[in-house]
């Protein structure tokens, strides 16, 4: 009468449970052009950076009434080099005609020479007006020191002395994309869990609501079936999380910057909290789940949880500015917080690998607690029918 | 056997059971009845460990119901449970698989089970496609797939059309032929009568009356005679007989006491003008459903 049986161990349900919500969220057409769609849009923004500022030096012109200090163009070129400016010079015949070409927008200068001014459309500040105000004095001293007398080489030696080498410790640029990307990250990851911890949430009322879980709990444990719901849209949330970062890598290589290494290094490691992460929270989006019998209170019974979780985004760009301060440290060692913040920190090398160590074992270790706790509230809560369950009355069931 | 004993439970001021017991055996068919909120479905759902309940024991084979015992119940809950976004064939397999089959015999199970109740073509269709008669065909294959050895089902027949009702219950005898121990509820008493010859019927939490239906039939303390006349009667039985509960021109019912001889009513139409002749004579025990009203005072 009965046919072959196969192994129905707990982790046995917990795979069954897992397969049937990754097939069933797999084969959605919503997730899959969701998931092209933040890859393909990621990389086409890198590409679409890298070709515009890979445009070369912009080009500047600068016209010039009556005779400048000899070596004034050669100066304004130069300095202008530094600035990534290519600077022309253009002559005109007076004021008048300066000025009309530069309302025309043709030139975005005029250096009159013969009145020892220099006029500008709009904005008399920035990189050319800096360029212009250097060569001349360069170009001015250059002649004062001739008709002084002094011959060229001694010239060179009062105005081109040998400039300062310079070094930089700790490269402000660098640490900008560690930021950048550890604030992507924790974007990321703060729509990813709310996300797919927000289906975990539904597809539990959903099988409180049309009653499926009576039958799922004749055959299978409580928590089991749990475990099996996290494991399951958790494995479908960290694909699309891990091609997420995976776009993001390729976009930032692509872009050209100089990257890090404690970004390429931390771009993987935030995988490890954003599992952890997203444990802790779906795990208490299910058990928020289980309270209601109506689609409609979810979000009411989910509340403390999304509030605590959104707190933590807040926070992220509260503290986003200093990673390394000591309210950031805290915050990155305690759970609610630690999958948002440490892998910010971690980008932007500012996390020691003891502060790396201990909030992850904090974060693991109450995730799992939790999913234990959780377990056993689940089957008492997930039966219940009628009104919504609060979580002071949870936690009575259970004890 | 599957038996129930004094089962207690109560939601808050709600006494939903009061010490309900009742066994099915093997190869038994037993129909489950009484008035909504009786407790049929808190008894069914104890079953299946869904209710803590706060006293009595349920044994299968003189043993508590674990979990190892519960993949081996086929159960229909009274509210449909079913994901509406899952595919049929994957739907069952699920199930199948759920209760211990492995991949192979649950694909064989699912597919022969789906013949069976007729959807053989409607595998790939999402759950909320199909019609509520074919969802609840659908969820009887849930409950049957992996080929269970206790039955336990609310309301099975609820929404489905006559020829949707005999397919049914010809798959349910089949499997109590089978040996399978079957407990079913139904607010449809001649459905039941047809199934079962077992019912038990509760109210208040309370077993009212159980038995064999003809048994509690013949146990009725009152009898219904109906005459159908060749002409226009005016015959009207000694008042000590019985009481008339209804007539028409050519037609007598009479209600009597069981202790009543069908003869008795006979020899007093003969004290007649020998006018009234008659064409049928029926002498009966009540209906079931008429026993169900009397014992619960209410539909």
């Amino acid at each position: 009468m009965s046919a072959p049986s196969s192994n129905t161990s707990g982790s046995a349900v917990v795979r069954l449970v897992a397969g049937r919500e990754i097939r069933q969220r797999l084969g959605s057409k919503a997730f899959l052009i969701s998931t092209a769609l933040i890859v393909v849009v990621l990389i086409a923004v890198a590409g679409v950076y890298r070709l515009t500022s890979d445009s070369g030096p912009s080009k500047e012109k600068v016209g010039l009434v009556g005779e400048a200090p000899a070596g004034f163009a050669t100066a304004l070129a130069q300095v202008g080099d530094r600035f990534e400016l290519e600077i022309k010079v253009s002559a005109f015949d007076d004021r008048r005609a300066a000025e009309l070409a530069l309302k025309d927008g043709d030139i975005e200068a005029a250096v009159l020479a013969g009145d020892g001014q220099v006029v500008f459309e709009t904005d008399s500040t920035g990189d050319l007006a800096d360029s212009i105000g250097a060569a001349w004095q360069v170009a001015s001293s250059a002649q004062a020191a001739e008709d002084a007398g002094l011959s060229g080489a001694e010239t060179d030696a009062v105005l081109r002395p040998e400039a300062l080498a310079v070094d930089v410790l700790e490269p402000e640029d660098d640490d900008d994309v560690g930021r950048l990307v550890g604030m992507a990250t924790a974007v990321l990851l703060f729509i990813s869990v709310t996300t797919f911890g927000g289906f975990v949430l539904s597809g539990v009322v959903e099988e409180k609501t049309t009653a499926v879980v009576e039958i799922l709990l004749a055959h299978v444990r409580a928590h089991h079936l749990l475990a099996g719901k996290v494991l399951g849209i958790g494995t479908v949330a960290l694909v699309q999380f891990a091609a997420t970062m995976a776009a993001g890598l390729i976009a930032l290589f692509i872009s050209g910057t100089t990257v890090p290494t404690e970004v390429w290094v931390s771009v993987p490691a935030a995988l490890l909290w954003f599992i952890a992460g997203f444990a802790l929270y779906s795990t208490l989006f299910a058990l928020a789940g289980s309270f209601v019998s109506r689609q409609d209170d979810a979000q009411a019974a989910a509340a403390p949880i999304s509030m605590c979780f959104t707190a933590g985004y807040i926070v992220v760009f509260a503290v986003g500015g200093s990673p390394d301060s000591l309210v950031a440290t805290i915050l990155s060692l305690l759970p609610p917080f630690a999958p948002l913040l440490m892998p910010l920190r971690m980008a932007t090398g500012d996390a020691a690998v003891w502060q790396i160590v201990l909030s992850a074992a904090l974060l693991i270790g109450s995730a799992y607690g939790i999913l234990r706790v959780a377990g056993r509230m689940y089957a008492h809560t997930v039966l219940h029918r009628g009104t919504r369950i609060t979580w002071r009355q949870a936690l009575k069931m259970t004890s | 056997m599957l038996q129930i004993s004094e089962l207690q439970k109560r939601y808050g001021e709600v006494l939903a059971l009061d010490g309900v017991s009742l066994t099915v055996a093997r190869g038994q068919a037993v129909g489950f009845l009484g008035p909504n909120g009786a407790g049929k479905t808190t008894t069914m759902r104890s079953i299946l460990g869904l209710v803590t309940l706060d006293g009595g024991s349920i044994t299968w084979d003189d043993r508590p119901i674990d979990a190892a015992t519960r993949r081996r119940i086929g159960y229909m809950p009274a509210e449909r449970g079913m994901y509406p976004k899952m595919k049929v064939r994957d739907h069952v397999v699920y199930f199948a698989r759920l209760a211990g089959l492995e991949r192979r015999h649950a694909g064989e199970a699912a597919d022969s089970w789906l013949e069976r109740v007729g959807l053989s073509d409607r595998g790939d269709s999402d759950v909320q496609d199909l019609s509520s008669g074919n969802q609840q065909r659908v969820q009887l294959a849930l409950a049957l797939v992996h080929d269970p050895e206790l039955l336990v089902l609310d309301e099975p027949f609820s929404g489905l059309d006559p020829v949707a009702v005999g397919v049914l219950q010809e798959i349910l005898l089949e499997q109590v032929c089978g040996g399978a121990a079957l407990l079913f509820s139904s607010h449809q008493l001649d459905l039941v009568e047809d199934l079962a010859p077992d019912v038990v019927i509760i109210d208040r939490g309370r077993v009212v009356a159980e038995g064999i239906v003809d048994e509690i039939r013949a146990r009725a303390p009152q009898r219904h005679a109906h005459l159908v006349f060749e002409h226009e009667t005016s015959w009207h039985p000694a008042a000590e007989l019985g009481e008339v509960t209804r007539r028409t021109e050519r037609e007598v019912w009479v209600k009597v006491s069981a202790d009543v001889e069908p003869a008795a009513i006979l020899s007093d139409l003969a004290t007649g003008d020998g006018s009234d002749r008659l064409v049928s004579f029926n002498f009966a025990p009540p209906e079931l459903s008429e026993i169900f009203l009397s014992v619960v005072g209410r539909p």
